[in-house]
Formats: structure tokens, C-alpha cells, sequence
């Protein structure tokens, strides 16, 4: 698929157990990337917004689990574009460079090229493609323009706990198994992810999918129908040539004898 | 000139003008989409606007496919006996040393090929409509995503075929589509059938 990466892969590494649940990772996005604010109603949760937007690309996710051993458990989960190393979205976007990747492996957007088709959140494993009122595509791009002048992207340059953390991919991974988590999610799903998570427990107690994938029809039209539509005129025209010449076309003259 | 003979009416003719027109059209904004042709995007002023002519196309193809069904659509759907035997040789076109049984207005090869090409417009053209008016149903918009590219793969394959058929294969035929005659000498060789009925043979 088109979906390259660099060995200088780039990733953020969400380590939940870090998370005070602060937020100042969604106000530091909103700044960074001019968003509006969103006018919500309380819900009974301090999650807020309830999910990702066009003017929200990350939000922390509040999730309870109690239990007897621990009647107060909560989950702070920071939930945005994950920059799958073989991602849904580029996979069936048909406007050239509307989604794009950057030297650093970020999914990242165009939107004066984005079509506004919608087709990206239908391919998308984990729902994240929102549209705004323009109708164009809207979503984390990894502050692909501060990565590209050597900056942190701007949640974990505010993140106060490391909760969030910046870096390259493969270190990322290997520090965190040395700190001892067993479960790096996003490690080899979907060819990796970008935005990569450190999980104490089970990735289903986080609510996440536990084998993310581009939807079956997807993969099936991108790996069969595609080549059929460019085999099947080729074919075509080249039996075309082949009968014209063989065979040749109908004569009138030739019938007439026969009968 | 020889005595010739009309096979369309201008209405036929004009509506097939338009039929052709916008399924070619709508073939070549569709290679655009899928394989990212650049140029072509350029050609309609980016692909933002070639959306919306693809989509303005759909609509106009439909109505001309469904215009089309008077034109053809009973025809297409009678066979006879010499219709089965013209199948058993091919229709003549893998060898000019058969017999090719006497036809109506329309060979069989015809006939299914308009059957074919109503039944995968119209899967086509409901799948647009899903992408262009359901944008916010997952389901809808993968179902009609394959669907629609199903029937692209049909129509990619079976277009040329029939322009290659109604042109270079049948010297002539071509003169049918400009101006909906034939000259009556072929007519009652190649439509016997047609010829008897409306009294010319
Ligand atoms: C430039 C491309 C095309 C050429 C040169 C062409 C040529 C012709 C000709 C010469 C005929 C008359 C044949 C006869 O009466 O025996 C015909 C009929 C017809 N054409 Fe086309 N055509 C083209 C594109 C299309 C397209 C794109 C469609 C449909 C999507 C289409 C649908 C039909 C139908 C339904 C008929 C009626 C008779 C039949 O089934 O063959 N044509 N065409
Ligand atoms: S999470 Fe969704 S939007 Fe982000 S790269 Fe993967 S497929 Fe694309
Ligand atoms: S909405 Fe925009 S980004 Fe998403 S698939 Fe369509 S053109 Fe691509």
C-alpha cells in the first residue's frame, strides 16, 4: 500500500497510569491549532467533550472501573488519530493528497485538496475522522508542521506527567518494556500505530478494539477490484486488437457466399 | 445512393448521444478517483470540482438510461430459437465461414448487453446516491463504495467491448449512432427478421 514509513518513524507513547486527567493536552491542541471551543452539556461525566470533533483532534477519555479490590478506579485514556502504519483513511481516499505522510510517518491533511466524500470514516478502524461545516475532513496530524521544525507536537510539549511522551517509535516501545508494561498496544496492529499506548491491564478494559483492521471490503477493493478495473479495459482492448487482426471484422461479401 | 433505411429515430439517437457521452465521462472521472490521476483532476479545475460533475453525471446518466428503456428495453427482453442458435456460433465473430441465423432489429448479444448495462446502471447509479446522500452511515457508505466499484468493473469491461462492436468489428454500424440510418440492402441481410416485419423484404 502507499502507506510508507521511515525508519525515522515518530510516535506518541500514552501511558494512562501517568494521566491526571488535566486536559491541558486538549486546551494546548485547541491553541496550536486554532479550534473553536465546542458548547457541550454535562452529561454526568467530567469527560469533556464527550468525543473527538472537527474542532477537538484529541480529548481524554474518563473511564470508571470499579472494582472490590479498588472501589475508585479511573481511567484517564487520551484518545486521537492513531497514524496507522497502514492506514484506512489514505487507503481509500480518492482525492490525491488530501491524506498524506509525513517524513516522520504522521497521517496528516490537506484540506483545500479534501473532497469532503466522508469516505475516510467509513475505513477508519477507530472512528476518528470528524468533518466540519465545510463538510472537509478534520483530525490529529501529529502537529506535522512543529515536527517539521524539530518541535514536539504541542499535547506532550504541556502534558505535566508524561503521560504523553514524544519520540521515536522504536524507543518509545523498547523504554517501555523496560519500565515493565507487557502490553504495548499498537505495537505490530495495522502495521504498527503511531500513537502507541502503555497498558497495565487488558487493552479491553481501556475500551479498545482488540484487533483493529480496515474493514474486509476495503482490503477486498483495494487488492482485487482496482487491478480488475485497469486488467478488465487492457484485456479488452488488446482482445479487441487481437480479434481485428485475426479474425477481422464482419464482411458482408464473405456471408453472401456461404449462404 | 443506394436506398437507406431508418434504424433509430433521432429521439434514439440523441438520447444515446447523451448516454454514451455520460457513462464515458463517468468512466474517466472514475479511473481519476481511483488511481489518482492528477491530470485529469486538473482537466475539470481539481478534484473538489470533478466531484461534482461525477456526481451531476450520475444524475444525467440515469435519466437517459431510464429514458432508454422505451427505446429498447421490450426487445431485450425477447429470445427465439435463432437467438439461441446465434450463441452456439458465436455470433459469426469467431469465424466468418458459419451461418449466422437470420435476426431481428437486435442480436442476442445486444439484447443482453443492454439488459446488462440497465441492471448495472442502476446498481451504479443507487450506490452514488448512497455515497453522495448517506455520508454519515459507515454501512451505507461500504456497501455502496463496493457495490459502486462492482459495477465500474462492469461497465469498464463491457463499454468497450460494445464501442468496439459498433464500430470497427461492423464497418457501417457506426453511421447508426450519427444519424439512425442504414442502408436498406444491409438491413435486410443483417435484420431479416426486422426487414419482414415492418414490410421492406
Ligand atoms: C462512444 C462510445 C459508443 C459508441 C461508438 C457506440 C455505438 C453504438 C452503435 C453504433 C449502436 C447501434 C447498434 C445497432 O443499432 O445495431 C449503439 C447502440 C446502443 N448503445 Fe452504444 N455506443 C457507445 C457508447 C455507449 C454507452 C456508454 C452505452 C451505455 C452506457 C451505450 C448503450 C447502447 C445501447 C443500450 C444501444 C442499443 C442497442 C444495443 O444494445 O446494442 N452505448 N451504440
Ligand atoms: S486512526 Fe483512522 S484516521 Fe488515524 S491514521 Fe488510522 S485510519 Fe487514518
Ligand atoms: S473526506 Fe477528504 S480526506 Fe476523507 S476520504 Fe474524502 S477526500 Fe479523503
Amino acid at each position: 500500500m502507499a502507506n510508507d514509513t521511515t525508519n525515522k518513524r515518530k510516535a506518541i507513547l500514552v501511558t494512562p497510569e501517568n494521566c491526571i486527567g488535566c486536559r491541558a493536552c486538549q486546551v494546548a491542541c485547541k491553541s496550536w491549532n486554532q479550534l473553536d471551543a465546542i458548547k457541550t452539556k454535562n452529561t454526568g461525566t467530567y469527560q469533556n467533550p464527550p468525543d473527538l470533533d472537527a474542532d477537538a483532534f484529541n480529548i481524554i477519555k474518563f473511564i470508571e472501573v470499579p472494582s472490590q479490590m479498588d472501589p475508585m478506579r479511573w481511567l484517564f485514556l487520551s484518545r486521537r488519530c492513531m497514524h496507522c502504519g497502514d492506514a484506512g483513511c489514505m487507503t481509500i481516499c480518492p482525492s490525491p493528497g488530501a491524506l498524506f505522510r509525513t517524513p516522520e510517518g504522521a497521517v496528516a491533511f490537506d484540506h483545500k485538496k479534501c473532497i469532503g466524500c466522508k469516505l475516510c470514516s467509513s475505513a477508519c478502524p477507530f472512528d476518528v475522522p470528524r468533518y466540519g461545516e465545510d463538510g472537509k475532513m478534520s483530525k490529529c496530524n501529529l502537529c506535522a508542521d512543529r515536527m517539521a521544525a524539530s518541535m514536539t507536537p504541542s499535547c506532550v510539549k504541556t502534558c505535566p506527567t508524561g503521560a504523553l511522551k514524544f519520540g521515536n517509535r522504536d524507543e518509545l516501545i523498547s523504554a517501555a518494556q523496560k519500565e515493565g508494561f507487557k502490553t504495548i498496544y499498537g505495537e505490530k496492529d495495522l502495521d504498527g500505530l503511531g500513537t502507541i499506548f502503555a497498558f497495565k491491564d487488558e487493552p479491553k478494559l481501556y475500551g479498545m478494539l482488540e484487533n483493529p483492521s480496515i474493514p474486509t471490503s476495503v482490503i477486498f477493493w483495494h487488492t482485487y477490484l482496482k487491478p480488475l478495473s485497469l486488467i478488465g479495459l487492457g484485456g479488452v482492448v488488446a482482445a479487441a486488437a487481437i480479434h481485428y487482426l485475426a479474425i477481422g471484422p464482419h464482411k458482408e461479401e464473405e456471408e453472401k457466399e456461404e449462404v | 445512393m443506394a436506398e437507406m433505411i431508418r434504424k433509430s429515430s433521432v429521439d434514439e439517437v440523441v438520447n444515446h448521444l447523451i448516454l454514451a457521452g455520460t457513462c464515458i465521462l463517468l468512466m474517466i472521472t472514475g479511473y481519476a478517483f481511483l488511481f489518482h490521476v492528477e491530470i485529469i483532476g486538473a482537466l475539470f479545475g481539481g478534484f473538489n470540482t470533478m466531484k461534482t460533475v461525477h456526481n451531476w453525471l450520475g444524475v444525467a446518466f440515469i435519466l437517459s438510461l431510464l429514458y432508454s428503456l422505451h427505446h429498447y428495453l421490450i426487445d431485450a427482453l425477447e429470445y427465439d430459437a435463432d437467438d439461441l442458435q446465434w450463441f452456439k456460433v458465436a455470433g459469426g465473430y469467431l469465424s466468418h465461414k458459419v451461418k449466422v441465423p437470420p435476426m431481428g432489429k437486435y442480436n442476442p448479444g445486444q439484447k443482453l448487453y443492454y439488459l446488462a448495462v440497465v441492471v448495472f446502471g442502476m446498481t451504479i447509479t443507487i450506490s452514488g446516491f448512497g455515497l453522495w446522500f448517506f455520508q454519515s452511515n459507515a454501512t451505507v457508505m461500504l456497501y455502496s463504495h463496493l457495490i459502486h466499484n462492482i459495477s465500474f468493473c462492469v461497465f469498464v469491461i463491457a463499454v468497450p467491448v460494445h464501442i468496439y462492436l459498433g464500430t470497427l468489428a461492423n464497418p457501417g454500424t457506426f453511421q447508426i449512432m450519427v444519424n439512425g440510418m442504414m442502408p436498406l440492402k444491409d438491413a435486410q441481410k443483417k435484420h431479416p427478421k426486422w426487414i419482414k416485419a415492418i414490410g421492406k423484404m
